[in-house]
C-alpha cells in the first residue's frame, strides 16, 4: 500500500510545483511548432516517427511495461504502426492507426484474438482497447506519454510510453495530423487508376504475355462493380468486406523507348498526364533501375516486375519485386559454396565475367554473398563478348590460374568449347553456370560434362527439395524437366503478381486508399507457395518474395532430367 | 527575442521523473504473464549463427550455465521489439558477464533471416557478447519450434514466448506474455538460485 501512495503523492506535489512553468513554456513551444511549416513538420516527423531520432538528433527514449527501458533507434512508431500509420496485426496484436485523420474520431476496432479469454489456451497477453472517443491534440499527447486514452483506458504493454519534450511532442503530433491524411493521387472514390510499364527491347509474344492477364484483370475488375451497382439497387445491403472490395479500375500503357537514362523523364511525363495508384508489373531485359529509382521518387508502388536485374537495396521502400533475379543467382552460390568444404576449401576459385549487365549482376550477387561470409575475394575476371569468343585467351587464362572451381558467368559460346578448354584439367575442375541466363542453351552442355558443370536454378521444383537439412530426401521424381529451362513465366508470374495485388493488397485497404498502406497491408501477409518459386515471404520492409535458388545438374540424353544437387538454398 | 530557455532542462527533468513514477505504479500491479515448468528433448540439428557460424542446437543449450530462448525475426513488428529490448535489459541488469545467462534467439522466417541480417539486429538492439541469433533451413526451424511446443505454421502468427533452462535439472521455465524487465530478471534469478 504504503509503495504506491508515495510515488502518487510526489507526482501531485511535482505536478503542483511545476505546473506554472509547464504552462508557459509549453505555451511558448507550442506556438512555436505551430509556425513551423508542413514540410518542416514532414521532415523532423518522420525522422522520429520512422528512425526514432528526435529532432536534436539524440535518439528516442521508451519505456515498456514501466521499466523496460528502449532505444527507439531499434524499433520506431513505423515498426507497429506500419509507414502509412494505418497500423497492423501481427501475432494476435491489432496495433491501431495512428493518423489523426483516425485519431480525431471515435474509433472501434475490430475484434481480435485477445478478446475472448483464453481460446486456444492461450494466455492473453495483449488486449487492445477496443473502443474509444476521439482524442485532440491534448489528449493524444498524454496517451503517447502515459499510455492512457481520452476514456481513461490503460493501453496494452507492447505500446511503449514516451517521455517526448513539449516542442517534441508537438512535432509528432502534427505528424500524424498529416499522415495519410489525403487519398493518394490515382484513386478517385471508387476507381483506381493504373498502369504497367514495357521497354522498347521486349518482343511482342512476351508484351502479350504480359498485357493480356492485365488486361483480362482491369475488365473483370469493371464487371464485378457493373454487377455490385446492380445488387445495391435491389436493396443489398454489402457487408463491410464487400463495400470494399468493388472498384472500377483504368490502365495505361507507358512505353518507354531510347536510352534508358530518358525513362525518367518519359515517365514523369506519363504520370503527370495522368496520375496512378500504382505500377501493375511490367517487363524489360534491360536493368530496372531508372524505372525504379523514379518510383522510389515519386514515392509510386510497383508490383512485381517481370526482370532479372533488379534494383538490390535493403532500404528502398517502393517496389516489390519476385526476386533479386541474377543477383540472387550468383549469391545463392556463393551461400552453396560456402557450405560445401570440397569447394570453398579450396582458394583456387576463378570467376569469369562476361562483360554485360546479366554478367556483373550475377557477379555481384556472388560478391556480395561471398563477402558476407567472410570469404576472401576469388579471382575476378571481366572479359567483354570478342574476348570470350577467343578460346585461346581463355584457355591461357586457365592455365596460368589452375582453378578447381569456376564460376562462368556467360552466355553459351563457352559452354560448347568446354569440352576443349578443360581436357588438361582431367575430373578436377568443378564449373557453375546461371540457368537463369542461359536458359534452354544449358542443354548445350557436353554429355561428358554433365556430372561437372552445375547449373543455378532460381526457380520451383515440383517436389520441393530440401525437406532436411542438406539431403534431398527421398528420391521422389522432379517434375520440372529440361522445358522448364528458359520458359520467362511472364503470364504465370503476372497472374501471381495480380492476385497479390487483388487479394491481399488492394481489397485488404478498405478505404484508406494510400500507396503506403497498400504496401504495407502486403508487406504483412502471410507467406505463399506459387507455380514460379518454391516459396514467397514478406514482412515489413521486405521487398524480394522469393528468396532461394537451387543447384542442379543435368540428366544424360536430349531431353535430360533436372537433378538438384542442393536442397532450396537461402543461407 | 527574449527567450526562457534556462528552464528547459529542468521542466524536462520534471516530466521524466513525474512519467518514470507514473507509469511503474500503473503498471506493477498485476503479473500479466503465465508461468510453467516443462521438460523438452530438443532435436539435435545445426543451425547458423549471426557469424555465419554452424552450430549444434543441442551442444550449444545443454551447458552448465542458464540459457534463455525466444522466437523473432528481424523484421518483425509487434511483439519482437518488446521481447528484444526485455533481453537487452536483462544483459544491461546484470552487471556480471559471468553471471549472465546465454540468451539465444530462434528466427521463425529463415528465408529473410541470414547471418547478415541476423548481425544487423543485434547491433540495432546493441547486443552484447552472449545473445546469439540462429536460422536454418525451415524444416530444421520446424523441428525445434515443435521441441518447444511453440510451433506456428507462418511467422505471422507468433506469440511472445521466453524459455528459461536451468544447467542444474535440464528443466524449462516457461513464460508466456510480456514481462516486465524487473520480473524478467526474478524469473532469471529464480532458475539461479534453485
Ligand atoms: C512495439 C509496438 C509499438 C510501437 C513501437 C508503437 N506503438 Fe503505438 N500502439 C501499439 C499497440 C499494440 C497499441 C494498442 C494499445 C491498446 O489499444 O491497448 C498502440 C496504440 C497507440 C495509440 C492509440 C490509438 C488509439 O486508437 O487509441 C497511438 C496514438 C499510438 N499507439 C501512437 C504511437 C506512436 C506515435 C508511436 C511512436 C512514437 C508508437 N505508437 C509506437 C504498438 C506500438
Amino acid at each position: 500500500m504504503r509503495s504506491i501512495t508515495l510515488p502518487i503523492l510526489a507526482v501531485f506535489f511535482l505536478a503542483a510545483l511545476s505546473l506554472p512553468v509547464f504552462d508557459a513554456e509549453a505555451a511558448s513551444d507550442l506556438a512555436n511548432v505551430e509556425q513551423m511549416s508542413e514540410s518542416e513538420i514532414m521532415k523532423l516527423g518522420e525522422k522520429m516517427y520512422r528512425e526514432g531520432i528526435l529532432p536534436s538528433g539524440k535518439p528516442m527514449e521508451a519505456f515498456i511495461r514501466g521499466d523496460v527501458e528502449v532505444d527507439s533507434t531499434a524499433f520506431s512508431c513505423s515498426s507497429c504502426h506500419l509507414r502509412a500509420g494505418l497500423g497492423s496485426y501481427e501475432g494476435g496484436v491489432i496495433t491501431p492507426p495512428t493518423n489523426g485523420k483516425k485519431l480525431y474520431a471515435p474509433y472501434r476496432r475490430p475484434p481480435s484474438m485477445g478478446d475472448s479469454q483464453d481460446r486456444a489456451g492461450r494466455y492473453i497477453y495483449a488486449k487492445t482497447v477496443v473502443e474509444r472517443p476521439a482524442y485532440d491534440r491534448e489528449s493524444l499527447a498524454y496517451s503517447l506519454r502515459f499510455g492512457i486514452d481520452p476514456a481513461g483506458q490503460t493501453f496494452n504493454d507492447v505500446m511503449p510510453r514516451y517521455p517526448l519534450s513539449e516542442r517534441d511532442m508537438g512535432i509528432l503530433v502534427r505528424y500524424l495530423e498529416l499522415l495519410s491524411s489525403k487519398p493518394s493521387p490515382g484513386a478517385g472514390g471508387t476507381e483506381f487508376n493504373f498502369a504497367t510499364i514495357i521497354t522498347d527491347d521486349v518482343g511482342n509474344d512476351d508484351r502479350e504475355a504480359l498485357l493480356n492477364p492485365i488486361r483480362l484483370f482491369i475488365k473483370q475488375k469493371n464487371q464485378q462493380m457493373a454487377l455490385y451497382k446492380e445488387f445495391l439497387k435491389f436493396d443489398y445491403s454489402p457487408t463491410i468486406d464487400m463495400k470494399y472490395a468493388f472498384h472500377n479500375a483504368t490502365l495505361d500503357i507507358w512505353e518507354l523507348s531510347g536510352a534508358p537514362d530518358t525513362w525518367g523523364s518519359q515517365l514523369h511525363e506519363y504520370l503527370k498526364k495522368k496520375p496512378v495508384f500504382a505500377v501493375l508489373g511490367g517487363i524489360s531485359n534491360k536493368s530496372w533501375q531508372p524505372v525504379h529509382d523514379f518510383c522510389e521518387e515519386q514515392r509510386l508502388p510497383c508490383l512485381f516486375p517481370i526482370t532479372d536485374l533488379p534494383v538490390v537495396s535493403d532500404r528502398d521502400w517502393y517496389t516489390f519485386y519476385f526476386n533479386k533475379g541474377f543477383y540472387q543467382e550468383g549469391e545463392a552460390l556463393a551461400r552453396y559454396l560456402n557450405r560445401h568444404e570440397t569447394y570453398s576449401g579450396t582458394s583456387r576459385i576463378i570467376q569469369i565475367v562476361e562483360d554485360s549487365e546479366k554478367g556483373k549482376a550475377l557477379a555481384a550477387g556472388f560478391n556480395r554473398g561471398w563477402g558476407e561470409l567472410d570469404r576472401p575475394a576469388v579471382t575476378t575476371v571481366t572479359l567483354t563478348a570478342t574476348e570470350l569468343n577467343n578460346f585461346a585467351l581463355i584457355g591461357r587464362l586457365l592455365a596460368k590460374e589452375n582453378p578447381s572451381v569456376i564460376l562462368l558467368w556467360t552466355g553459351d559460346t563457352v559452354l560448347t568449347a568446354l569440352p576443349e578448354l578443360l581436357k588438361p584439367y582431367g575430373n578436377g575442375v568443378t564449373l557453375f553456370m546461371s540457368a537463369g541466363y542461359l536458359g534452354q542453351n544449358v542443354l548445350k552442355t557436353d554429355q561428358s560434362l554433365r556430372d561437372r558443370v552445375y547449373f543455378t536454378y532460381p526457380y520451383r521444383l515440383t517436389p520441393y527439395v530440401g525437406i532436411k537439412e542438406g539431403g534431398r530426401d527421398a528420391r521422389v521424381p522432379i517434375l520440372a524437366t529440361a522445358k522448364d529451362l528458359g520458359n520467362r513465366r511472364i503470364t504465370s508470374r503476372t497472374v501471381s503478381m495480380l492476385q497479390q495485388v487483388a487479394l491481399r493488397g488492394l481489397n485488404l485497404i478498405y478505404d484508406n486508399h494510400y500507396r503506403d498502406h497498400l504496401l504495407d497491408v502486403m508487406g504483412m501477409q502471410m507467406d505463399l507457395i506459387v507455380n514460379d518459386y518454391e516459396r514467397l515471404s514478406f514482412g515489413p520492409g521486405q521487398r524480394f518474395a522469393s528468396k532461394g535458388c537451387y543447384v542442379l545438374k543435368l540428366g544424360k540424353g536430349e531431353s535430360p532430367e533436372l537433378i538438384p544437387v542442393s536442397e532450396w538454398v537461402i543461407h | 527575442m527574449y527567450r526562457k530557455s534556462g528552464l528547459r532542462p529542468v521542466k524536462q527533468m520534471l516530466m521524466i521523473l513525474v512519467f518514470v513514477l507514473v507509469c511503474p505504479a500503473m503498471v506493477f500491479a498485476e503479473q500479466k504473464y503465465k508461468r510453467s515448468y516443462e521438460e523438452y528433448s530438443l532435436p539435435d540439428v545445426v543451425l547458423v549463427n549471426q557469424d555465419g557460424k554452424r552450430v549444434g542446437l543441442k551442444s550449444l543449450i545443454e551447458v552448465g550455465r542458464p540459457v534463455v530462448v525466444d522466437f523473432i525475426y528481424a523484421t518483425c513488428t509487434t511483439i519482437c521489439p518488446v521481447l528484444s529490448a526485455g533481453y537487452v535489459n536483462l544483459q544491461n541488469k546484470i552487471a556480471d558477464p559471468k553471471q549472465r545467462p546465454l540468451m539465444i534467439s530462434i528466427s521463425i522466417d529463415p528465408e529473410n533471416d541470414n547471418p547478415k541480417k541476423m548481425k544487423e539486429y543485434l547491433k540495432r538492439y546493441n547486443a552484447k557478447p552472449g545473445w546469439e541469433f540462429l536460422t536454418g533451413s525451415r524444416a530444421d526451424i520446424d523441428r525445434v519450434m515443435r521441441a518447444f511446443n511453440a510451433y506456428i505454421p507462418d511467422k505471422m502468427s507468433h506469440y511472445p514466448l521466453n524459455l528459461i533452462r536451468s544447467p542444474k535439472d535440464g528443466k524449462w521455465t516457461r513464460l508466456l506474455g510480456i514481462l516486465s524487465s524487473g520480473e524478467f530478471l526474478k524469473e532469471y534469478m529464480a532458475v539461479v538460485n534453485r
